[in-house]
């Protein structure tokens, strides 16, 4: 056993503030911790010590707080969200849950699901929400609507129209796409609403995933989203939760559908199952992110590997991994690559390569126009902002594309320019690991730029907000 | 010097289409002449040679052979014709074995099937040599040529 640091953690059983140690066996990495009341909890947190320190030396970050803090630190993190000030990270996503109502009683979900209509945020309360992102988040504010299934409100098109008169520059709606691929008058609502892109829950390209997790055939209905949103020229990111006796033998071919419909298919953002609330007891499925890319190495027979997959753009060198990789006709072309290393800061060289890439990545005139997004959005969800409107000196997330390429293509676009303007198909692949009370560090949620916007008006990491104790119990959900 | 060449490495010649004689030959000119890049640390070296339309690197150890890359294009010559100074730190990590000055990185002129564009490349101040990095062959340059390849067959 070869210890690597301790860790602040929670107790599964009590919640409680328990402290560990994180160490290598077996050139694998382990969580261990105690409470005095509950005993000791031994977690893996990664199959490869190798890739694990891998990832931490890839990983560097400039980080920028919070405009404003909401809440006092007090009995210390994780129980003052927030954010309080000792969080050291700003949001780059604020997600906002419009209800709890939701048409498909999933296998696996997370939020808690009721049909009272009456238990909805009303106008007045989202208002309010959206103001309290407006006002804590630095530019460009990015919102994710969230639900429950958020389709399941008429007023959804009245929501986005708030959201952009309230000055919220990029606004996406995460939805299981059902209503949006029956219903053309509430779509057509919702994009002169001015919803800037779909993250659409996406498990796999055959029903049977699809069955086994609702008990519904969902395949053409996500495909006719798809078609629906290259329409109307609105970007989407397909959101597959990935657990094991699941869909995970589909990853590969999963990424290989999202590349046949790009450019209006912008990422693909895994999601490995999740221990709380309504997942199954036992954690037989859960994934982490290694066995995830091994699978998506094999998969896609060795085009995308593991070393592809780097921690840029992601808050905490081990909360995630991406992935940009060109498409063409002989199949991927991935431009990023952990052996590049981490990325040198080049202050005076920034502003020059903000510029050139402000322009380079605008996209077409038309694409410009239609959303802000201009035509390639890193779409991982840490990192939802509009490239366009990228600041140099700012959170992990604004980070320009150009950062996560070799870093001596900041020289100069030549041939990079070449590659972008001859050819409009990319990708970019990721994931997120969100933690459950087992694999929790309290140094993820501190850097953590996921925020859950409550209705009172704090900010709420997400994986915090999610976090239950070992019987589904909530340490934030529902907690008020 | 006795390289050894892994069946990783004979593999990466293979998808490179690089001959073991070629690539031996490469890195014993480059030891003869002392034409090639030295990481700061002196492990690791770079050496360059050409066959026919390929630009060919071999990354090696004293010992062994650790990468092998190539490109189609052409370097021409320094974007703009001539080394001036710039207000940034173009410092890279490799150091012109023959000259002992730090290779610096610079844009350079690349062309292929009938397109030249820039890109950046690691150059000798002194002698003037330039190079391309691992990344930015297997990544930039070969897309690029891929597209052109696709859009000119
Ligand atoms: S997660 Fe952040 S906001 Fe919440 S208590 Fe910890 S430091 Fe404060
Ligand atoms: S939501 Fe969880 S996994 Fe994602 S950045 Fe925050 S702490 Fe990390
Ligand atoms: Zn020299």
């Amino acid at each position: 056993m070869e210890p690597i640091s301790t860790v602040e953690s929670l107790c599964p059983e009590c919640l409680g503030k328990i402290g560990g140690i994180k160490y290598a066996e077996n050139g694998q990495v382990y969580i261990k911790k105690e409470c005095p009341d509950h005993g000791s909890f031994t977690t893996l947190i990664s199959e490869d010590i190798g890739h694990y320190r891998q990832m931490e030396e890839c990983f560097e970050v400039n980080r920028s707080r919070a405009r404003a803090s909401l809440t006092d630190v007090e009995k210390g993190c994780p129980f003052d969200c927030g954010l309080c000030p000792s969080h050291k990270q700003d949001t780059c996503l604020a997600v906002v849950e419009v209800t709890d109502r939701c048409d498909m009683g999933c296998a696996y979900c997370f939020a808690s699901s009721s049909m009272d209509k009456s238990l909805d945020p009303d106008m007045e309360t989202i208002r309010f929400m959206f103001e309290t992102v407006k006002k804590c988040q630095n530019e460009p504010t990015c919102i994710q609507i969230s639900g429950g299934e958020p389709t399941m409100r008429d007023d959804l098109p009245e929501i986005i129209r708030m959201g952009k008169e309230v000055g919220i520059n990029h606004i996406e709606l995460n939805t299981n796409g059902r209503r949006i691929a029956s219903d053309q008058d509430y779509f057509d609502k919702i994009a002169s609403a001015g919803i800037d892109a779909i993250y659409l829950g996406f498990d796999g390209v055959s029903d049977d995933i699809y069955m086994k997790r609702t008990g519904k055939k969902l395949f053409d209905i996500k495909s006719e989203v798809i078609n629906r949103c290259e329409k109307a020229g609105i970007g989407v990111v397909l959101v597959p939760l990935v657990a094991k006796n699941y869909n995970l033998h589909e990853v590969g071919r999963i990424i290989e559908f999202a590349g046949s419909r790009v450019p209006t298919v912008r990422g693909v953002h895994f999601q490995p199952v999740f221990y709380s609330g309504r997942a199954p007891s036992g954690r037989e499925g859960r994934i982490t992110i290694l066995e995830l890319l091994r699978e998506i190495e094999k998969q896609t027979r060795g085009q995308l590997k593991v070393e592809n997959f780097t921690p840029s753009l992601m808050p905490h060198a081990h909360c995630g991994a991406t992935c940009l990789t060109v498409i063409d006709s002989n199949g991927f072309l991935p431009l990023t690559n952990v052996s590049l290393g981490a990325l040198k800061s080049a202050s005076d060289v920034a502003s020059k390569t903000k510029k050139s890439i402000m322009g380079r990545w605008r996209g077409s005139e038309k694409d410009a126009q239609k959303s802000s997004c201009g035509d390639l959005l890193i779409k991982s969800s840490c990192c939802e902002k509009p490239l366009s409107q990228l600041t140099v000196k700012g959170s992990c997330c604004e980070k320009p594309i150009t950062d996560i390429l070799p870093k001596n293509s900041r020289l100069g676009g030549g041939w990079a320019d070449f590659i972008e303007m001859s050819r409009n198909s990319y990708l970019t692949i990721s994931t997120m690991a969100f933690q459950d009370v087992w694999s929790y560090e309290k140094e993820r949620v501190e850097n953590c730029c996921i925020h859950v916007v409550t209705r009172d008006g704090r900010f709420v990491p997400f994986c915090n907000y999610n976090m239950t104790d070992c019987d589904g119990k909530f340490l934030y959900r529902n907690a008020t | 010097m006795d390289i050894k060449i892994t069946e990783q490495a004979d593999n990466l010649l293979k998808d490179n289409g690089v001959r073991k004689e070629e690539i031996l030959d490469i890195i014993k000119n480059s030891e003869s002449s002392g034409q090639k890049l030295k990481s700061k640390d002196g492990n690791t070296c770079i050496a360059k040679g050409a066959s026919e339309n390929l630009t060919i690197y071999a990354v090696y150890s004293a010992s062994e052979l650790l990468d092998v890359y190539t490109h189609k294009m052409n370097i021409l010559g320094i974007t703009g014709g001539e080394i001036k100074p710039v207000e940034y730190d173009d410092a890279s990590d490799w150091i012109c074995a023959k000259c002992g000055e730090v290779a610096l990185e610079r844009n350079v002129d690349m062309s292929y099937l009938g397109v030249t564009r820039p890109g950046p490349g690691l150059v000798c101040a002194k002698c003037g040599e330039m190079y391309v990095s691992a990344g930015m062959a297997k990544s930039t340059l070969k897309t690029a040529e891929a597209i052109l390849e696709e859009k000119r067959a």
